[in-house]
């Protein structure tokens, strides 16, 4: 269920190159949230920003939420000013999360860059139901990469300066052969889950995308975040932004 | 002591005949189809619902990107998305009249005829307290703000509008023309119960990376704070031109605003992005319309408008 909180921050830090790191107490949305759902927010006080952000959630622990996020702009950089103890007002939990099926015997994660973000969320959850996953994670080059707790990952960087040489999404291929009942999870910029629609399209894998969009309401009252799906346009904010990879039209050009 | 506030000041106002519990209406577009806040924020806290434009067949809509914030405001090219006049009766509509608002339908077309067959399909429903004419969306090709632009064609288009419908007329203004006045006294002759205004108005952004317009539509229309000051001006110039009731809107974003817009004339106001941001904002500015009164000595709502000194 939506809920609009003012909420403190409990915890922000600057983690890598331009990204953030932060928590804020909410135990009711702490409560519901599932993986793949996300957050939007402002800060309380009245300032220069006028619509919300979305952000994905990164994690619950206890109370707080956490999410991780790469200052792009003014409203990214303006949040990345609020310290600790800082209200800001989230609408939250928003949208459908990935959705967890047991008739899959190994779940295979695959972050690109800041698609980082809900995976870890998602790790977390498919380990405390006990489920076999894979986690592969890429992005263009060792200075740009996250730390992520998750242990066993396989990492794939553009320039080779960190595990494997290449796309994420290539790395995930030479291993293809390999996996038993799988389901893919995928979250990150749009020729990457592109790239890994089509594949799992070719060797017939369910596969879920995490997408993103420009939006302002975030409940589906607008119809400004839409993205074209194989029938009509889809709203991320709401249908999404979890999509089953077969319901988008992947010859779009993405807005962003 | 809210309580108290609400023995003493009457909030409820009665527009073209209209009744509402207070004069906040929800803009078209930005409250969907009435329930997409539920539970959060329930359509009956506002005076009325004005739903998303309803076109006789879906809509796609235009496009992505659709929206981008621009400083103080931003800029939305939806182009009319909606699930077309069937499914809007079928579903949308009995589903926001189970929460018991006031619900106004918004509607378009490409053409004259379409605006008139459209009508003609909700005369008559019950539920449906009023009609808001849509001659300003500045995001679609055909019909829109072409008919709103000039004062005889959109006088023309009132006029049969009016005659195919039984429930009161709003017609909604759009800034982007030379002469408010000229076109509110057109409307008002030709038979319109009320005018709303503003729509957005025109503007665009360019992503300098990409070198491209950041809309996929190339251009868009520009709402929220920004704004204001044209919404006011244009209320306030229309509001002299005509005697029916005009509703303002652009920018507001909490009671103070509001009541800025009551004193330059308007008899009820809307809220469009200020949902977005705070969706509870309907709450805010009733109970601030409220203080306003108990303040000013006022025992009704209604008291405010016009009243500005000049
Ligand atoms: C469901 C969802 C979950 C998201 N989760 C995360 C997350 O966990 N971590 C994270 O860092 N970012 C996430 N994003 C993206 C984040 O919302 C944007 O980066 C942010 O809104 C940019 O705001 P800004 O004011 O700084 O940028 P603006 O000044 O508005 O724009 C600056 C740049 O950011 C890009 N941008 C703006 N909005 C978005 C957007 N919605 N998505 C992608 N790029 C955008 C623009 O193309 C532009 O180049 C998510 C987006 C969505 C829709
Ligand atoms: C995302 C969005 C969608 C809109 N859709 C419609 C619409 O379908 N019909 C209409 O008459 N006005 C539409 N509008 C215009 C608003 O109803 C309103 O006139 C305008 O946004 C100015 O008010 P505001 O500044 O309070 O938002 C839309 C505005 C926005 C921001
Ligand atoms: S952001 Fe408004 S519909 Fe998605």
């Amino acid at each position: 269920m939506m809920l609009e909180q003012k909420a403190t921050i409990t915890s922000h830090q600057k983690i890598a190159p331009r990204v953030f790191l932060m928590a804020f107490a909410s135990p009711q949305m702490a409560a519901q949230a599932s993986p793949g759902q996300f957050v939007h927010l402002k800060p309380s006080a009245p300032g220069p920003l006028l619509l919300r952000r979305p952000f994905s959630i990164n994690r619950v622990e206890g109370k707080n939420i956490f999410i991780m996020y790469r200052v792009v702009g003014r409203g990214t950089s303006l949040i990345s000013s609020l310290p600790k103890g800082t209200e800001i007002d989230v609408l939250g939990p928003l949208g459908n999360g990935f959705e967890i099926s047991r008739k899959y015997q190994e779940h295979v994660l695959l972050a690109g860059g800041m698609g980082l973000a809900p995976m870890q969320f998602l790790a977390g959850r498919l380990k405390a139901m006990k489920l076999e996953s894979r986690f592969f994670y890429g992005c263009s080059c060792k200075k740009e990469l996250l730390p992520c707790p998750t242990p066993g990952k396989v990492i794939a960087t553009d320039d080779g300066s960190c595990g494997h040489k290449g796309f994420v999404t290539d790395a995930f291929l030479s291993r293809i052969d390999k996996f038993k009942k799988p389901v893919v999870y995928a979250c990150g910029p749009w020729p990457m889950l592109r790239r890994t629609a089509l594949i799992c399209r070719q060797h017939h894998i369910d596969c879920q995308v995490s997408l993103e969009a420009f939006m302002a309401c975030g409940v589906g009252a607008c119809q400004g975040c839409v993205v074209k799906g194989v029938k009509e346009y889809v709203t991320v904010c709401r249908q999404g932004p979890v999509f089953d990879s077969r319901e988008i039209d992947w010859e779009q050009e993405s807005g962003l | 002591m809210k309580d108290i506030r609400t023995k003493n000041v009457d909030v409820s106002v009665e527009i073209a005949g209209i009744k509402m519990r207070n004069p906040v209406l929800a803009a078209s577009g930005t409250f969907g189809y009435g329930t997409e806040y539920l539970p959060l924020v329930s359509p009956a806290l506002f005076g009325a619902v004005i739903t998303k434009t309803i076109t006789l067949l879906p809509r796609a809509g235009n496009k992505p990107p659709r929206i981008y914030e621009t400083p103080g405001g931003m800029l939305n090219s939806i182009g009319l998305a909606n699930v077309g006049a069937k499914k809007f009766l079928a579903e949308k509509l009995p589903e926001l009249l189970s929460r018991h608002p006031v619900v106004i339908v918004n509607i378009a077309g490409n053409t004259m005829e379409e605006y008139v067959e459209l009508a003609g399909l909700l005369k008559g429903r019950p539920g449906i307290s009023g009609i808001e004419l849509n001659i300003s969306c500045p995001n679609v090709r055909q019909g829109g703000v072409a008919f709103g632009s000039d004062p005889v064609q959109a006088a023309r288009l009132t006029a049969l509008v009016k005659k195919a419908i039984d429930q009161p007329l709003i017609v909604k203004l759009s800034p982007n023309v030379a002469d408010i006045a000229a076109i509110a006294r057109a409307v008002e002759q030709a038979g319109a119960d009320a005018i709303s205004l503003i729509n957005t108005l025109y503007g665009m952004a360019v992503d300098i990376e990409k070198q491209k317009p950041v809309l996929g539509n190339v251009t868009g229309g520009l709402s929220g704070p920004a704004v204001k000051p044209v919404a006011l001006y244009n209320v306030f110039k229309a509001g002299r031109a005509v005697k029916i009731p005009v509703i303002g809107l652009g920018g507001i974003m909490n009671s103070a605003d509001a009541v800025e817009f009551l004193l330059a004339g308007a008899a009820a106001v809307q809220i469009g992005t200020a949902s977005f941001v705070n969706p509870g904002t309907v709450k805010e500015i009733v109970n601030g319309l409220k203080d306003y009164c108990l303040k000013k000595g006022y025992s009704k709502v209604s008291q405010i408008t016009g009243k500005l000194a000049l």
